[in-house]
């Protein structure tokens, strides 16, 4: 039997306490005895792949994990319902993190509008999303057309319709938030989504919500805009995001290796390859956008919010080809100095490490990503790329220079 | 998008199976991402993993019962008073651990024993932290000396609460304090592993409950503990800083940083590891005695919040040094090096994170590099170390095979 888990299990309800109060480790031992397998030397549940330990070492135990993560809430989890539905509008939500977000809180009883200019179609039909479920978030949602960069339009049009709550997922710079800001007086929460881009780099990893930040970045309009929130001293929550990936992914993260590796191609990583990152899957970014509306414990707090393991460059070509199916790739490590790529970008992250601490989130908000890497990469193939849909054409121009390179030099 | 069945969640990740038990990371249960968010996620204890032996239907049904008795589990009894037994390495990187943690708990009111392997002749007692154990004895602290496989003898047949093994690599060399401890009734058996037996990942941090080698010895021990005792935990040291080191550390790089010697760095220098100040680890430990049942059955990372590259270690260390420094960097296997002999830490990633004493035991790092460095490098020169007269024979060879100048 194994322990399925209804919808719902992670509410802390009491019906899975009952539940698993009928399974003793005796009990849930002698059910998946014969549900092993070896590997490593080692037992293996198959119904949910953790190790648990082999009769020559320990007693064997159920998936312990397993059974364990159901009663472990980490400290700090506590009560959040958004109680009461709210008047909530979205700033862009029409390409990728709010494609997501905008369907949980429609889900959860909110009045939501998107704001965006009308260039793509308002609604989608997500992949994996039943008629059903599409019919009834389209006819839900609500769209309020116009151009965020018309601050006069932006302050009359918000004002006219009195929103409670504004997530903002497309702001880059403080000026196109102040407009809102004013157009809101009685605003109950402007959430917003800043990035971990605006850390200033470190030796000393990972980078926590207190680290320095970069003046000077790329992001140095996030910045601006938090300090503009902390100035304007509304209830704001500001998540920063190392990178996302997941299906819709408009930006060639995973994309840029599931093309390599559909095409059989090498994958060029620059230097060591050792470089660590880190990616957080859109529908984890999204729930937990969801968790800090009208929770306390977010009010006037920044949050990294991404997946709670690094990777290395080398590991993450490594987990595409397992999430798509593919045999391991050949990597080929190039020292971009020596190449002139001009104005094209040869890889997708930057040439550093790069990650953040999501400890905060677990404690505070008691908030765990869903999606580990691997896991996530394939929920991202299956329901994108391994359909065939793809944002950027395949583009092997830089690695053909790489290659070509290599193929001179020792 | 429909609720993926729990089988599904987890989809191997090769890096990510679990051990023991893994508190701290893992994905959850696969819930649809599209279920209700309105999660009632009331406060509620933590629940440690339920020893092996000892599964009775009443511990279990304690377990799954959200019933506030079981928050007792979290509440320090800051009253009680333990006696602790501290069997220490006579040497290496994990000496100092020993000094410090006695020295905590003795100044937190326990009452502590350490036992150093050896004779307290022996030279090796020369060295720091042995000898400043007259620091042990002045606060209170009892120091002697004998083999941990007569430890009933050594002790003079005392009894414990609390044994603290910092020496054994391997089951032979623990397993006889660990069957002294259970026949005499010591409640609480701690053991000091190392985060070196973590298989090497391309998912950094290494975390409590993922995958070891199995042929490590530490990994034996750990498993015998936990096979026979209740109340247990293990700790899984990197590298540390601190006052009274065995073993050189930040040493290393200021010997070349004074006497403006380039400062090789085997392979790119972006390699993470972590390093923490003896005082953290003390703290851990102070903690998982003060919070024993809280602790049971759990392993922790004994390492700092951060992680440090090796580039970034000979940044700091020059900067608490006031200097500059030139990092060159090397092939080990193309001049054929032993990294190992020529440079103190592992040429690869060894990254853990401390998640399990966070999240369990609500534990706070204080390890600060930048700052703690500074310190480090103003008792490195009051002992005259930056004077020392010394041969750099490897690095020599490093640098002739790269032709990089030794002087500056």
């Amino acid at each position: 039997m194994g322990l399925q888990v209804p919808l719902g299990a992670w509410s802390g309800e009491q019906p899975i306490y009952d539940e698993l109060k009928l399974q003793t480790p005796e009990n849930i031992f002698q059910k998946e005895e014969k549900d092993l397998r070896l590997s490593d030397g080692l037992l293996q549940s198959k119904q949910c792949g953790k190790l648990i330990f082999s009769p020559q070492y320990l007693r064997v135990l159920p998936c312990i994990g397993c059974y364990k993560r159901k009663v472990y809430q980490p400290k700090g989890a506590l009560h959040v319902s958004a109680s009461s539905s709210k008047k909530i509008l979205i700033m862009g939500g029409t390409r990728f993190i709010g494609v997501f977000l905008s369907r949980l809180l429609v889900k959860e009883g909110h009045q939501v509008t998107l704001f965006t200019r009308g260039k793509a179609p308002i609604t989608q039909q997500l992949p994996g999303e039943s008629d059903q479920d599409y019919a009834d978030f389209s006819s839900k949602i609500q769209h309020l057309k116009g151009d965020r960069k018309d601050f006069d339009f932006v302050k009359t049009s918000l004002a006219a319709e009195g929103f409670e709550i504004v997530y903002d997922i497309n702001g880059r710079e403080a000026d196109e938030v102040a407009p809102i800001l004013d157009a809101l007086p009685k605003i109950e929460q402007f959430i917003y989504c800043s990035s971990a881009g605006v850390y200033l780099k470190s030796d000393y990893l990972p980078h926590f919500e207190s680290d320095a930040v970069d003046p000077k970045s790329r992001h140095k309009g996030k910045l601006e805009t938090e300090s503009l929130l902390q100035l304007r001293d509304v209830n704001w929550t500001s998540i920063r995001p190392v990178y996302i990936y997941g299906p819709l992914n408009y930006n060639p993260v995973e994309e840029w290796f599931f093309h390599r590796l559909k095409a059989g191609r090498p994958i060029p990583i620059p230097n060591s390859g050792l470089q660590i990152t880190q990616l957080g899957h859109v529908k984890d970014l999204a729930t937990a956008f969801v968790r800090v509306l009208g929770n306390e414990k977010a009010s006037k707090q920044v949050f990294n919010i991404s997946g709670e393991k690094y990777v290395t460059f080398d590991g993450l070509a490594k987990a595409c080809a397992k999430a798509g199916g593919f045999p391991e790739p050949e990597i080929i490590h190039y020292n971009p100095k020596d190449i002139d790529f001009g104005k094209k970008k040869a890889f997708p992250f930057r040439d550093q490490h790069f990650f953040a601490s999501v400890e905060k989130a677990k404690s505070l908000l008691g908030l765990t990503p869903e999606f580990g890497l691997v896991e996530g990469l394939t929920d991202s193939y299956n329901l994108d790329f391994g359909r065939g849909t793809f944002r950027k054409e395949a583009d092997f121009e830089t690695d053909d220079i790489i290659l070509g390179k290599s193929l001179v030099t020792a | 998008m429909a609720a993926l069945p729990l089988a599904r969640s987890f989809a191997s990740s090769s890096s990510s199976s679990l051990l023991f038990s893994n508190l701290a990371s893992s994905p959850s249960t696969s819930l649809s991402f599209l279920a209700t968010s309105s999660l009632s996620l009331s406060a509620s204890t933590n629940y440690s993993y339920a020893s092996p032996l000892l599964p009775s239907p009443r511990r279990v049904s304690s377990l799954c019962s959200t019933s506030s008795s079981s928050s007792g589990r979290l509440v320090v009894s800051a009253a009680e008073k333990k006696k602790v037994l501290i069997v220490n390495t006579n040497s290496g990187g994990h000496a100092i651990i020993g000094f410090y943690f006695a020295k905590e708990l003795l100044s937190k009111g326990h009452s502590v024993t350490i036992l150093t392997v050896g004779d307290e002749a022996s030279d090796k007692m020369k060295k720091p932290p042995f000898s400043r154990f007259s620091e042990i004895v002045s606060a209170g602290g009892k120091t002697v000396w004998g083999d941990p496989a007569e430890v009933a003898k050594v002790v003079g047949g005392e009894s414990f609460d609390v044994v603290l093994d910092n020496n054994g690599k391997d089951l032979d060399t623990v397993r006889p304090v660990i069957d002294w401890a259970k026949s005499s009734g010591v409640k609480q058996f701690l053991f000091i592993s190392s985060a070196g037996i973590y298989k090497p990942t391309e998912e950094p941090p290494h975390l409590e409950g993922e995958v070891v080698k199995a042929s490590a010895g530490h990994v034996g021990v750990e498993q015998y503990l936990a096979e026979v005792y209740e109340s247990w935990a293990v700790f899984r040291p990197q590298y540390m800083i601190g006052s009274g080191n065995n073993k050189d550390c930040e040493e290393w790089f200021f010997d070349r940083i004074v006497r403006d010697r380039p400062v090789p760095i085997p392979g790119s220098g972006m390699q993470l590891t972590n390093i923490a100040h003896a005082r953290d680890l003390s703290s851990m430990l102070t903690l998982v005695v003060e919070n024993s049942s809280a602790a049971s059955g759990n392993i922790f990372n004994c390492v700092s919040d951060r992680a440090v590259t090796l580039d970034g270690m000979a940044r700091l260390c020059a900067q608490a040094a006031g200097k500059s420094v030139n990092i060159v960097h090397y092939d080990p296997e193309s001049i054929g090096i032993d990294s190992k002999k020529a440079f103190p830490f592992r040429n690869m990633h060894f990254y853990a994170e401390p998640r399990a004493a966070k999240d369990i035991l609500g534990w706070k790092g204080t390890t600060n590099l930048p700052e703690d460095l500074k310190e480090r490098y103003e008792e490195y020169v009051k002992i005259g170390r930056d004077k020392k007269p010394m041969e750099f024979a490897l690095d020599d060879k490093i640098l002739e095979s790269l032709k990089v100048p030794v002087a500056a």
